[in-house]
């Protein structure tokens, strides 16, 4: 039960670092987030449209990242970070969803604009 | 005994621990630790969730919009910065894990100076927002967008000071349990910083530019 | 970039001046002169007694999870008076202020109290009540309990549970000084956009509000994640997730939601003090603020809170109910998905606090039916703890009593939030006191599952019973008040009497003032009880002792070590076998068998540095109240200061011996085969009948320590 007592270099969450895992994770969301930028910045794409395109790029490198950098995985070592980060995650989407949600409804019946959605 | 729940046999059961069970001091405190770092995500979410309600049109009151002033590709060369940054303090645990002392902290640096590069670049920027006058005063639209990036950049600044104290600990105390647990822990808070900055840069920046 | 004020502000003081002490307020000047005296009186006596050492030694720098957990559990008790006085306050000038012809006094047109005083008082109950009497009581007891019942020998991260006690205490002295430096604010426990925005709330009553919470949510964000951490990384050998106790269950599923919610009421209070502090417009009536944003953001939190308060409070009940039925919790594995399940809907029902704010039928419905799923968890807990009692052989003892009126009063709460889940109903209801009757049910369910706790935990931490006359008389008396102050309580919602009024203009309602002001008298016979209570108990305390398994039907863990519980817990780690791993030893007869040798244990340090954070933070807290700013940047510094420094220090802490550990456990063992002779001597009779040494049909404690009891057991 007492990997690396004697030399924590030795623990397996030190272990399990590769550079080359670094480099790529490094390099997926680089990529992704000039994508993004260059997308914006020239209006390349149709707003609604590019919305979607950056929004999956956005995600794409936030899996990189916590694939990569965070070493989310469902080894031994991991599970517990990894199953803590799954229970999280619908708690996000229902902080941000509902919120947003329930003030679009109230925008609707409450706020005279039309349209307003950005 | 079935109401125990148990078919262990009384008889010869193992009553007390022989194993010498000790627990995993540095899986421990990595994990408390992550657990700390999702209920700062949630931080953030509640942070996105206020401002998804106030980059409504009306909630900028007529006055300037993140369309007016947001430079994707300056944003962009801070978001470089970070990464960069991030991937050095991922090089320097690659080299903690040859017990490479002088990669250890060569990484560290690296990181260091990259981080107040960004850190540098984000003051700038809401000093020249200040200078044209748009502050969290400005209107509630703009109060969501500044706290929003702000909280961010705080928790970029403490990470900074930490990266600091490990450099030291490192150099004063080598690779102890407390050190590596440490760096580990540091690790997830640095790489988080990156994480949580995807969604401000995308959702914020960009998003704000677009519309 | 720093707002305007309209007052007076120096750089050395901030906002602090002479008049902002109340010394010629009628309540407060003499409560403030009696408070000196008191602390006065109190330091005086430690320093008389020359306690000062043991004091800073055993319990001001402690790490130790049970001595922690009851400084938590002092906290809440003091807190708890302090709100029922709040309580008493506030019934009294409702009984008072009724019809335009009723009387006022010390300043105020009906009653004794002024609008603006009365204010402060109900936002102070209800903080107070729920932040800081409720939340450290439960917390202090899965401190002291969950640790044990899973057979380890501390949380996982000791020094961290140290501060989060002195981060709460610290949060509940700055809501005690707004007493005599300022004032608190008087926008209820929850707040109001924009009534507390600098506008219209220019006083200090709103920023002491903001800090006191703020510090308060991150005590307890610390303080969960040591609990799950320890839940989670610490288990002794054998304790697989199906034989956890439910207590820990309870606690597992209620840290969840103090983790995942508590942050969003540190955003909500920290754009608040945005508005304040840098005139920010996240919540003002302007400038593209949103009013309803804020109610959003906190009750976000503040529903998942409600449960995070109760979850603990349904795990002490499956502890209590099993234990004096004489039977295994019915239904173990539903009761788990019971407790998961009310976490998990926890936070797909916070709109239902504001169903009103008008966010069209889509909205309300789907947060009305999943408040309603809420019931089916919750069914499944009630009926399941009758199916334990059913059958079972019952002991009428004080903490089953109390335990039994939770039960009742979670169906009297349950039922009457699921009438408040109806949109139409709640449409009615709205912001009456029907819906203050309804959530004072459910938070009294916690404080019966509280005192409950105290007679049924007090002889595991403190190695003797209380008194259970009293503690019976206390219930009773308890009883009659809660029935009195709100039966009449839920009549007057229906009638239409609205929340937090200070003056009642409808002399119909005043017969059931009257009798609520009745109850509150009752309440206060209660209080003077548990001081009886308190008081016989340990002038009793030698005649009281009790042995490691205290009540003779334990089941749980917690009774296998030695009561008191000695710091280190287990002397060896006790390998586990069964769910109910006491009983199981008990029923097989092996319940003596003792470990036949020791090794030496790591245990850690005590630290000061704890304390000190804690009063750094409380210094903080107070400059930030009074925008003190230079004090502000000092203790800001320094707190990250000391965090560097324990940091470089660490804590290599200390070994036990196996020879100390082997001589701390022989007079442990010792102790218990004296007291299990002398209760054969005493006897049923002056106890009562939860003594259940005497009884025939269990296996008695008087055997030898060591001794291997019926079974031929070599351990």
């Amino acid at each position: 039960m007492s990997h690396g007592h004697d030399d924590p270099t030795l623990h397996p969450e030190v272990q399990m670092s590769t550079s080359r895992g670094y480099f790529s994770g490094f390099a997926i969301s680089s990529i992704l987030m000039f994508v993004a930028t260059f997308l914006v910045a020239s209006h390349a794409v149709p707003p609604f449209g590019l919305l979607m395109v950056i929004a999956v790029c956005a995600g794409i490198a936030i899996i990189a990242q916590i694939y990569f950098l965070l070493h989310i995985d469902v080894s031994e070592h991991n599970i517990w970070n990894t199953v803590a980060l799954v229970l999280f995650m619908p708690l996000f989407l229902i902080t941000i969803g509902l919120t947003w949600w329930m003030f679009s409804q109230l925008y609707l019946r409450t706020m005279i604009m039309p349209g307003m959605m950005h | 005994m079935s109401s125990h729940g148990s078919n262990v046999d009384p008889k010869t059961a193992e009553l007390w621990d022989k194993s010498h069970y000790q627990h995993d001091v540095i899986s421990t405190r990595t994990f408390g630790y992550f657990m700390y770092l999702l209920s700062d995500g949630m931080l953030f979410a509640t942070l996105f969730a206020a401002y998804g309600v106030l980059s409504y049109q009306h909630s900028y009151s007529g006055g300037p919009t993140p369309a007016d002033f947001v430079k994707p590709w300056y944003t962009f060369a801070q978001t470089m910065a970070l990464f960069v940054s991030v991937l050095s303090y991922g090089l320097a645990m690659n080299a903690l894990k040859h017990k490479n002392k002088s990669g250890v902290i060569n990484g560290l640096l690296a990181a260091f100076v990259l981080g107040v590069l960004f850190l540098a670049l984000d003051i700038h920027d809401m000093t020249h927002l200040a200078s044209s006058g748009i502050t969290v005063a400005t209107s509630g639209g703009m109060s969501a967008f500044i706290i929003l990036t702000q909280v961010h950049a705080a928790h970029v600044f403490f990470g900074l000071i930490w990266i600091l104290v490990m450099m030291a600990q490192v150099l004063a105390k080598g690779f102890t349990t407390d050190v590596v647990g440490r760096l580990l822990t540091l690790r997830m808070f640095w790489h988080l910083q990156a994480i949580i900055w995807v969604f401000v840069f995308v959702f914020v920046y960009l998003w704000g530019y677009m519309s | 970039m720093l707002v305007d004020l309209a007052g007076g502000w120096n750089p050395m003081l901030g906002r602090l001046a002479w008049s902002q002490i109340p010394y010629d307020n009628p309540i407060l000047a003499p409560l403030f002169v009696a408070v000196v005296i008191g602390a006065v009186l109190v330091l005086g006596l430690i320093t008389y007694y020359g306690k000062w050492t043991y004091l800073w030694k055993e319990w001001l720098t402690t790490v130790d999870h049970k001595k922690l957990g009851v400084m938590y559990i002092l906290i809440g008790l003091v807190m708890l008076f302090r709100g029922f006085i709040d309580g008493l306050m506030i019934r009294t000038q409702q009984a008072w202020a009724v019809g335009p012809h009723s009387s006022g006094v010390f300043g105020a047109t009906h009653g004794y109290l002024t609008p603006f005083h009365f204010g402060q008082v109900y936002s102070a109950h209800g903080v107070i009540m729920i932040l800081l009497a409720a939340t450290p009581l439960l917390v202090g007891f899965m401190n002291i309990i969950v640790p044990i019942q899973i057979g380890a020998r501390d949380m996982a991260y000791p020094y961290l549970n140290a501060l989060g006690l002195w981060f709460t205490a610290a949060a509940g002295a700055l809501i005690m000084i707004s007493l005599f430096v300022g004032d608190f604010a008087h926008n209820g426990w929850f707040g109001y956009a924009p009534i507390f925005e600098l506008q219209y709330s220019p006083g200090v009553g709103v920023d002491y509000w903001i800090w006191t919470m703020e510090l308060l949510a991150l005590g307890t964000t610390l303080g969960g994640i040591n609990i799950l951490a320890t839940i989670i990384k610490m288990r002794a050998p054998g304790m697989t997730w199906g034989r956890l106790p439910i207590f820990v269950w309870a606690s597992l599923a209620s840290n969840v939601i103090a983790l995942t919610s508590f942050p969003a009421l540190q955003v909500a209070l920290a754009l608040v003090a945005a508005d304040r502090y840098l005139g920010a417009h996240f919540f003002t009536a302007g400038l593209g603020g949103n009013l309803m944003l804020y109610t959003n953001l906190f009750w976000i939190w503040g529903h998942p809170e409600v449960y995070f308060v109760i979850l603990p409070a349904f795990g002490m009940m499956s502890e209590i109910f099993p234990t004096f039925s004489e039977k295994p919790l019915f239904g173990y594995m539903t009761m788990v998905l019971a407790s998961m399940a009310i976490a998990g809907v926890s936070w797909l029902v916070w709109l239902h606090h504001f169903f009103t704010m008008g966010a069209g039928p889509y909205v309300n419905s789907a947060f009305s039916v999943a408040t309603m799923l809420v019931g089916i968890p919750t069914g499944v807990k009630v009926f399941n703890w009758a199916f334990t009692m059913y059958r079972g052989r019952l002991t009428f003892n004080a903490a089953m009593l109390w335990a039994i009126g939770a039960l009742f009063l979670l169906l009297v709460g349950g039922l009457t939030g699921m009438m408040l889940a109806v949109p139409a109903i709640n449409y009615m209801v709205h912001n009456s006191v029907f819906v203050v009757a309804h959530f004072h049910s459910m938070l009294l369910t916690i404080v019966y599952a509280i005192f409950a706790s105290v007679i049924y935990w007090f002889p595991k931490v403190f190695g003797f019973k209380l008194n259970e006359f009293w503690a019976k008389t206390m219930f009773w008396l308890f009883s009659a008040g809660t029935a009195l102050v709100f039966v009449p309580m839920y009549m007057l919602g229906f009638m239409g009497m609205t929340r937090r009024l200070d003056y009642v203009f409808n002399t119909a309602w005043h017969p059931y003032l009257l009798v609520m002001e009745f109850g509150i008298v009752v309440y206060t016979l209660s209080v003077l009880a548990f001081f009886a209570l308190l008081y016989v108990s340990v002038r009793d305390h030698a005649s009281n002792q009790v042995g490691a398994d205290a009540w003779g039907t334990s089941r749980s863990l917690e009774w296998l070590t030695h009561s008191p519980v000695p710091f280190y817990n287990f002397a060896v780690l006790p390998h586990v076998n069964a769910r109910d791993e006491v009983a199981w030893r008990r029923d097989n007869g092996i319940d003596h068998v003792q470990p036949d040798h020791y090794e030496d244990i790591h245990m850690p340090n005590n630290t000061g540095v704890a304390i000190v954070l804690g009063g750094l933070t409380f210094v903080l807290g107070f400059a930030l109240v009074w925008r003190i700013w230079w004090l502000c940047a000092f203790s800001l510094l320094a707190i990250i200061a000391l965090v560097i420094y324990r940091s470089f220090k660490g804590d290599p802490g200390y070994i036990i011996t196996a020879a100390e550990l082997e001589q701390m456990e022989k007079a442990a063992m010792r102790r218990e085969a004296r007291i299990g002779k002398q209760q054969h001597r005493v006897g049923s009779g002056v106890l009562g009948e939860a003594i259940a040494y005497a009884r025939s049909d269990l296996p008695s404690l008087a055997s030898q320590p060591g001794s291997t009891g019926g079974l031929d057991h070599r351990s």
